[in-house]
Formats: C-alpha cells, sequence, structure tokens
C-alpha cells in the first residue's frame, strides 16, 4: 500500500534525522552535522557523472542515478562536488530508502525545512535541493513506465 | 582630512547589523556592491520627500530644484573623476555603459573585417555585447592572454593583436584578480594604430579617482554602487570627439529636438543618449556620496582597504592546499579569491556566512578567466574603507578553523 509522506509522518530513519537537527540551535553546527553526513550516501563515483544524472540549476555540481529492485524498493546514487550538497542528498536518500516508486514520486520536501535547513541555505542552495529532489521524482516516473 | 575607517563606520547603520544567527556582520563582499553611507540614503528620500519631480522642462520650483540637482550631480560626479574634457552620459551602470557602447558606436563604426581586442580577464557585461555584435556584423573578437603564474597582461600577445583593430576593450581592474592591468600603456599603443579604447573601470571607481581626461580613454564604465553610491546608476564617459561618431541609444522623450510623423532630430551631447526619464534620484545619491568621499580623506584610505587585503593574502597563502589568485600589490584592489583543495567554495562561503562573515563565491561573472586557470569558481574577500583589521583576523581565524575541521 501506497503511503503520503509529509510532516508527522516521515519515514523512521529520516524522522531521526529531523529531531537530531531540530534540537540545534546553533546555525554551524548544523552545517557541520550536514557535512557530516555527506559520507553516508551510496556515492556515484565521478566516472558515472553524465548529462542524464546532472542536477541542473544547482550552484556546484550534483548528480543522482535512482534504482529499484522488487525485493528491496528504491535507492539513491549520488555524489556533488559540494559537501554540504552532497550531505542533504545523503539526507534524501535515507528517507526514500526502500520506498515504492509511487512513494518517492510524491514525496514531500518540507523534511528540509523541518530539520531547519531552508532558513540557513542561500536561496540559491535551497533551490538546488528543490531541483535535486525534482529530478529524483522525475526519474523515478520513468522507471515506473 | 586624516583617514579613519572607524570614523567612516560609524555612517554606516548596516555595518553595526547582528544576522539573524545572532553573528555581527562582517561585510567583505564590496566587490560585489558596497554599503551606503547615511547621508547618500538620506539624500535621495530628501528628493522623494520634498522636491520629487520630472527634470528639464517644466517651469515649475519643483523642476527646478530636482534639475539643478541632477545636472548639478552630473557636474560633481565629472569633477570627482576628473573629466575636463568630454560627457558624462548617466547609464543604469557598468554594464549599460559598455551595452551602450556596442549599439550606438559598434553598429555605426564597425563593420565585417575590422577586429575589437579584448583580453581574458573582461567581466561577462565585456564580452558578451561584443559577441552580440560580433554575431551581427561578422567583426573579429580577438583575446589577449595573461600569465597563469603572476596573472599580468600578455604585453607583447596584446600588440600583435593590434593589427586592423578598430576598438580595445579592457578591464582596468579585474574583479577576479584585483589585478591593475596597465591601462596607460594599453591607451597609447591602441591610439598608435588608430583603434579607440574602452576601459571597464567598474573595479577601480571604488579606490581609484581615475583622471579620466588624463587617462585619455576613448570611453570609460563605472558604476555608482561599488563606491558608496546606490544600485541603478552608473556613467559612461565619452571623449568628445569619439562622441559625435555615437548614434542614438533608446529612443524616446527627452533625447529627441523634434520628432515629426516621418522623423525626429536629436539633442546633442549626453542627452542625445538619455531617453525617458533618468534615474534623479540616484544620481542625487551618488553625488552625495562623492561629497561623502571627499570629506573622509579618500586619498588615503586605499592603502588602508589593500594592507588589508595584503595581510589576508599572505595568512591565506600559508594555509596548506590554498590557493590565492592575484598579487595584492599597492595599485590593486583590495580583493583575495582563494580556493581551497579539499573545501568546496559554496562549502566555504555558506560556513563562513554562518560566523556572519559575507563573501562572494562562484565565477565572479569572468567564466573565461577562470576556466583559463582550471577553475569553475572561487571564494572572494573584498575590502573597502570602512573595514577593519579586526575584520581581517577574524576572516583569517574562521577560515583557518573551516580548513582544519573540514579538510
Amino acid at each position: 500500500m501506497c503511503k503520503e509522506f509529509g510532516t508527522g509522518n516521515w519515514p523512521p530513519a529520516l524522522q531521526e534525522i529531523i529531531d537530531e537537527f531540530s534540537e540545534i540551535e546553533d546555525q554551524m553546527e548544523r552545517l557541520e552535522i550536514l557535512f557530516d553526513y555527506s559520507e553516508e550516501i551510496d556515492e556515484l563515483p565521478p566516472a558515472e557523472w553524465s548529462e542524464s544524472t546532472i542536477v541542473h540549476g544547482c550552484q556546484s555540481e550534483a548528480h543522482i542515478k535512482v534504482t529499484f529492485s522488487q525485493e528491496s524498493g528504491f535507492h539513491l546514487i549520488g555524489a556533488a562536488d559540494a559537501k554540504l550538497v552532497q550531505g542533504l542528498m545523503a539526507v534524501t536518500s535515507i528517507g526514500l530508502e526502500g520506498l515504492s516508486l509511487e512513494e518517492v514520486v510524491n514525496f514531500s520536501p518540507d523534511f528540509a525545512s523541518e530539520m531547519g535547513l531552508m532558513n540557513i541555505l542561500s536561496p540559491s542552495r535551497a533551490n538546488g535541493f528543490r531541483n535535486m529532489l525534482h529530478k529524483i521524482q522525475e526519474d523515478t516516473k520513468n522507471l515506473k513506465e | 582630512m586624516i583617514f579613519d575607517p572607524y570614523t567612516c563606520r560609524k555612517d554606516f547603520p548596516i555595518l553595526n547589523r547582528i544576522l539573524p544567527n545572532g553573528k555581527p556582520l562582517v561585510y567583505l563582499d564590496n566587490s560585489a556592491t558596497t554599503q551606503k553611507p547615511s547621508c547618500v540614503i538620506d539624500a535621495m528620500s530628501r528628493y522623494y520627500l520634498e522636491y520629487n519631480s520630472n527634470v528639464h522642462r517644466a517651469v515649475h520650483t519643483l523642476s527646478s530644484e530636482a534639475t539643478n540637482a541632477y545636472e548639478g550631480a552630473r557636474e560633481m560626479i565629472a569633477d570627482w573623476f576628473g573629466l575636463t574634457d568630454g560627457n558624462l552620459l548617466f547609464t543604469s551602470g557598468t554594464t549599460e555603459a559598455i551595452n551602450l557602447v556596442a549599439h550606438s558606436w559598434g553598429r555605426a563604426n564597425l563593420s565585417k573585417g575590422d577586429v575589437i581586442v579584448l583580453t581574458e580577464m573582461e567581466h561577462h557585461s565585456d564580452i558578451v555585447p561584443w559577441q552580440m555584435l560580433a554575431e551581427e556584423t561578422g567583426v573579429e573578437l580577438r583575446w589577449v592572454p595573461f600569465d597563469k603564474e603572476n596573472f599580468q597582461l600578455d604585453m607583447a600577445a596584446f600588440e600583435m593583436s593590434l593589427e586592423d583593430a578598430k576598438l580595445v576593450c579592457c578591464i582596468h581592474t579585474s574583479n577576479v584578480l584585483g589585478i591593475r592591468n596597465p591601462v596607460e600603456e594599453i591607451i597609447s599603443l591602441a591610439h598608435n594604430v588608430g583603434a579607440r579604447v574602452l576601459i571597464d573601470a567598474a573595479q577601480a571607481a571604488p579606490h581609484d579617482r581615475i583622471g579620466i581626461s588624463e587617462l585619455g580613454a576613448d570611453f570609460v564604465a563605472v558604476s555608482a554602487h561599488k563606491m558608496s553610491g546606490p544600485t541603478g546608476i552608473g556613467a559612461l564617459f565619452v571623449n568628445a570627439e569619439t562622441l559625435t561618431e555615437m548614434k542614438p541609444f533608446l529612443g524616446g522623450g527627452d533625447m529627441i529636438r523634434e520628432v515629426f510623423l516621418d522623423h525626429s532630430t536629436y539633442q546633442e551631447g549626453s542627452f542625445k543618449f538619455e531617453a525617458g526619464t533618468p534615474k534623479i534620484a540616484e544620481a542625487i545619491g551618488w553625488a552625495e556620496a562623492v561629497k561623502w568621499l571627499s570629506n573622509i580623506g579618500f586619498e588615503s584610505s586605499h592603502s588602508h582597504s589593500i594592507k588589508l587585503a595584503q595581510k589576508v593574502a599572505d595568512a591565506f597563502r600559508n594555509i596548506p592546499g590554498m590557493t590565492v589568485l592575484g598579487r595584492q600589490d599597492n595599485d590593486d584592489a583590495p580583493l583575495i579569491s582563494f580556493i581551497h583543495d579539499s573545501l568546496h567554495a559554496a562549502d566555504m562561503a555558506q560556513m563562513l556566512d554562518a560566523h556572519g562573515i559575507a563573501i562572494r563565491t562562484g565565477h565572479h561573472c569572468a567564466q573565461p578567466l577562470l576556466r583559463s586557470l582550471g577553475l569553475t569558481s572561487t571564494n572572494r574577500a573584498s575590502f573597502y574603507l570602512y573595514n577593519t583589521e579586526e575584520e581581517a583576523d577574524f576572516l583569517i581565524e574562521t577560515v583557518q578553523k573551516l580548513v582544519e575541521r573540514f579538510s
């Protein structure tokens, strides 16, 4: 059955991260944790970066690839040359891990605001995040078809 | 008047700002735009509150006051920059000024077979208008490289490129490298072969009064907002002879002498290129900025800000993995473009912002320059007369800490 994920109803692993971030007042500390999360993604090697993996409209170079299997569900692979972007990508990948294709397509972007990140990221980076999620969802729609 | 940055700062309430993260603002993005002293904001506000009116033609009191203030501003700004022979055309900024030259002079005087010489250091605003013109007219664009070690223009290549040159376009002071180019020599060599010269002085104007008539370039472009003035206004200085070779830019009110159904005749001088209601409040604000600069000991302010840049550049060069562009000579702009091997420029800027430090990140509208150095983006910290040694020290300490923690 397809679940609609959003405020008050996030996948448990993502909820844990949101809780971790919302306990932090200091902007720099949030950025540090986000930086550390950059290690948590299944990294797409630069050799596989291409026009089909690039996230357009991002200040740094960011690439994603979506995969799906009946056994383990959705899985995101990605990388960026800026660690903060890769950190945000990693948090997104944790939130989406194992979901159905439909759940990914309907996933709300609000978790980034709940983590307190949209206030501290520059408008161009916040926009880059929205573009990244949009690409994940569009690529996932193509997987469906 | 003895220059004192701490006295200057008192005129900028914004510099006392505490940011939403609780950190005091350390503003080091001055090459993008400088802050405005209260007197500039007050002068613009006074115009709107007390004598807002359109300029030039009406006979009522308000219009006379506005016209006097606007034309007085033109005189004051021309004086500041040492314009003794030629015209000051108000534009929206350096970008519009260069586009004006491309449209009004370029289209009337250049054609296939002619050459425009430019440097690899140019800002996009001094590249794209010429590419557009080249596409339209078939004129050739020829590029002068710079040395990738000492960042100086290759003057031998420049001289070689002058054959058939009708126009030379050169950035006075690079917005990425801070390098002040040998513009006097460039103008002289270009004039020897009969080429006109356009100097983009956007980054020079904050630190240098330029002495436009003495410099002898045919066109000089500047922006007000990089020298304590408001955004939305700048100027193109054109020498008297070259002005006669220019066709009107925008058509409309104020630039005409008479309009008939089948043709129009145009004003002479600057007015011919200033169609429509001009930037009245902005011109008044810019003149106020010039007046303020005259009263603070401007002549010695540059040695203060370049010392700050030199101190930061020296400290950054000692950080392992850090590349610092430029040379920060005494005549250069007080800016430092830097990039660390293992800390992306955007991450560095985001983390400095978390400490209250505002710097610039990206390609700085000079992608060909960065590409020639194998880079896509850098961080740029840029100083102005109100910055202090404490701020420079805080930048150094913070960058050192970030590099230690994150690289």
